[in-house]
């Protein structure tokens, strides 16, 4: 079992940055000069993003540990990764990530229908309140997800219930960021009922900060955000497999360069490349490409392991795109290792072998790594001595192009192997 | 994660069905006409007409309709959501004005009053039974007061959802008469899709002192934080001042139960207390570097165990889940 398999909550505070200064999060404290300690990712093979002389320049923050970058004109400074916490329904989870060094936690009003706010609340009650940046989105339900406009019957209060809403649930008396969710339109973007509701909530001291987030015509909503000259911050989806990438990329760096705080989502791109999520992503890469951008200022992997979790924390320490990382990032062009169980294998099989069980073991084996469990399975089939040798030409044509044969003789040869072995 | 979980199941309704009329708007997409209107799940309502849809959301597209919420749905393997919504006859609504989903906070329930009757109808269609337990359990708040609609569901004044068989149903009404139109429309809506009214039967064999009722949840991969461990229940306990919870993970068969708790016990110091030579039962309690000290119990295809506050009652309503266990699988 590897170091990473063993991890243990003392090796989360070595990797991560530990204990915050509380300074360091407050509005404004931000140190424009960059430091030896702090180690900002090269360009990778594609384009190079231009970095943008930002408003407030240098948005490196002057730090020990892992890179933090400002967030544009919040001064927030921010580990480049942060916690999308959606999926995540272990507060264990939070915790260690906290104890990490990532300290940014993004969640909204309806997620989960209000439960992963709860949960969250749960893990920030035994926490202070400076040692954290708590962003959470609402929505409003007039809103047209097809064109994304608001009806006529819009109430921008419903903004501030919302809010309300969320505070009790996160026992928080404000967020640090509070974000209009999923904007897909200049002109819901500028809507004036939302931003004097918007505006509002930061008068009232409910929020600290203002964002937008969006998934849709990003380039659109961004440069709208810019607009507007209300909000500090942009939510906005950003990965390598966006046929628009340079153009989001650009709009990033319009709003970077106006001073606002740049985070990227939807950095991993749908984890899998195909749809039958046999094929996954190299999400370590893909949120480097992300962050290679230096007008990103942080992004929000969501994760739900500790594994996972220690892949971003590695990220957060070493987020330099690697040329094997650009190379896991070209699509690849596989077959899969998953059985869809269609049993068309067996009748044509000559020998009457149990294909897919088999196939489930080669499984186990190669995509799984578990080969005491691809054994197990092998040893439960009552499968003959030698399966396939008897046939000159194998007559079974997978629906899923596995190469049965191939894949039938490599994997019953496991049935040898001792089990001290199966490492 | 069905096969024994669920007493009935299959629940496979015809897709077509669902969207025999499916719009072609962006974001949204068609199936072909199959089964008659009878067989809808949108059923011909006296005096309502549908004013919206119905429109399919794939997994690539249903974020556009419930933000980053979708990625939750997804983990419960969503196949579709198939949403419409239904008008009052004559009373002059507007497509514009409905509400895009079925959030059930005051807030929302105050923007919907001012809109007018309509009643919006989105059904989750997950891949089986359990997942869409799951997630409605995922998503059940504390303290509802059950419903006796499909397997089961819960209402507020202007919101009411329930899970049958592979569907999980919202319906979020605006400017109405209150609940009780909900419940008509809940239960005609219910009466058209196939599949179980019946709880995982697994549920059934948590013991009952001290289990907080209608807490479950469902859990459909990385169960505690840990990818190897997937199709779990648990359920939250307090004893003597204690909370804790306890499991149930369900594997395809016994070698992949032995191959998790090998795992398990790679992740954290492990402790065993027992097990038979060649690995088929046996209990062990492991250090979690995440979650502290847990106890596992194996069996065939099911771990179980405990997690979270370490008392003298846990381990006595550990061994009572084990026999539960056992009296499912005869």
């Amino acid at each position: 079992m590897s170091k990473t398999k063993n991890l243990e909550r003392r090796d989360f505070l070595k990797l991560g940055a530990g204990s915050l200064a509380a300074g360091a999060l407050s509005a404004g404290c931000a140190t424009m000069a960059s430091s030896p300690e702090t180690k900002m990712p090269p360009a990778g093979a594609a384009p190079p993003p231009k970095p943008v002389p930002a408003a407030e320049p240098a948005p490196v923050a002057k730090t020990v540990g892992p890179p933090r970058r400002t967030l544009g004109r919040t001064g927030i400074e921010v580990p480049i990764v942060s916690m999308g916490v959606m999926n995540a329904d272990n507060p264990n989870l939070v915790r260690a990530a906290l104890d990490g060094g990532i300290f940014l936690l993004d969640t909204a009003h309806g997620y989960q229908d209000g439960r992963n706010e709860e949960m969250l609340g749960t893990v920030l009650k035994d926490r202070k309140r400076d040692s954290f940046v708590l962003a959470t989105k609402v929505h409003l339900s007039t809103l047209d997800r097809k064109t994304g406009l608001f009806s006529k019957q819009t109430r921008g209060e419903e903004i501030g219930e919302k809010l309300d809403i969320s505070l009790k649930r996160l026992g928080l008396d404000h967020v640090d960021i509070l974000h209009l969710h999923n904007q897909s339109a200049r002109e819901s973007v500028l809507y004036p009922p939302v931003l004097r509701a918007l505006e509002k909530a930061k008068r009232d001291g409910k929020a600290r900060f203002l964002g937008l987030s969006t998934h849709k015509n990003e380039p659109e909503v961004i440069r709208a955000a810019v607009e507007a000259k209300l909000y500090d911050v942009v939510l906005t989806s950003y990965n390598f497999r966006q046929d628009h990438h340079p153009e989001v990329q650009k709009a990033i760096a319009e709003a970077a360069q106006a001073g606002l705080g740049i985070i990227a989502m939807k950095t991993q791109a749908g984890v899998y490349w195909d749809k039958e999520k046999e094929s996954p992503i190299n999400m370590k890469a893909a949120l480097k490409w992300a962050l290679r951008d230096p007008n990103v200022h942080t992004a929000i992997p969501g994760f739900t392991t500790l594994d996972q979790l220690q892949t971003d924390l590695e990220v957060l320490r070493d987020p330099t795109l690697t040329d094997d990382d650009k190379r896991s990032l070209e699509a690849p062009k596989v077959v899969g290792f998953f059985c869809q169980g269609c049993d068309q294998c067996l009748d044509p099989c000559l020998e009457k072998l149990p294909i897919p069980d088999l196939m489930r073991s080669f499984m186990y084996a190669h995509a799984y790594r578990n080969r005491e469990a691809a054994q197990a399975l092998l040893l439960e089939l009552g499968l003959p001595e030698s399966p396939c040798d008897d046939c000159d030409e194998c007559p079974v044509r997978c629906a899923k192009g596995f190469d049965v044969r191939q894949r039938v003789r490599d994997i019953v040869r496991l049935r040898e192997v001792p089990r001290e072995f199966l490492v | 994660m069905s096969r024994g979980l669920l007493a009935v199941q299959g629940g496979l309704l015809a897709v077509v069905a669902l969207s025999a009329t499916a719009s072609s708007k962006p974001g949204a997409e068609s199936k072909p006409a199959g089964l008659p209107d009878a067989s809808s799940p949108f059923p011909k309502l006296e005096g309502w007409k549908i004013s919206d849809g119905p429109t399919t959301y794939t997994p690539a597209t249903l974020f556009e309709y419930i933000d980053g919420g979708a990625e939750s749905f997804l983990q419960f393997d969503l196949q579709d959501l198939t949403s419409a919504t239904y008008a009052k006859v004559g009373a002059g609504n507007d497509k514009s004005r409905r509400p895009s989903r079925a959030p059930r906070d005051s807030a929302t329930r105050l923007a919907a009053a001012a809109a007018a009757a309509e009643i919006t109808v989105d059904l989750y269609h997950h891949k089986d039974a359990i997942r869409a337990f799951g997630i409605y359990t995922q998503e059940r708040p504390a303290g509802t007061t059950p419903l006796p609609i499909g397997i089961e569901g819960y209402a507020g004044q202007d919101y009411l959802e329930f899970v049958v068989g592979s569907y999980y149903v919202k319906l979020v009404q605006s400017g109405g008469k209150g609940p009780s139109m909900l419940r008509w429309f809940a239960d005609k809506v219910a009466a058209g899709l196939p599949g179980t009214r019946e709880a995982p039967a697994v549920l059934k064999c948590f013991p009952d002192r001290g289990k907080r009722v209608r807490a479950e949840k469902l859990t459909a991969r990385d169960f505690l934080g840990h990818p190897f461990l997937h199709d779990a229940v648990a359920v939250p306990y307090e004893v003597g001042g204690a909370s804790f919870r306890l499991f149930v993970v369900e594997g395809k068969d016994s070698a992949e139960i032995r191959a998790m708790v090998k795992r398990y016990r790679a992740v954290g110091k492990a402790s065993d207390a027992g097990a038979d030579s060649a690995g088929l039962q046996g209990t062990a309690t492991v250090k979690d570097p995440l979650n502290g000290e847990v106890v596992l119990q194996w069996k065939g295809r099911w771990l179980w165990g405990a997690v979270d506050q370490p008392c003298a009652a846990r381990q006595a309503l550990v061994d009572e889940l084990g026999r539960g266990l056992s009296v499912l699988d005869k």
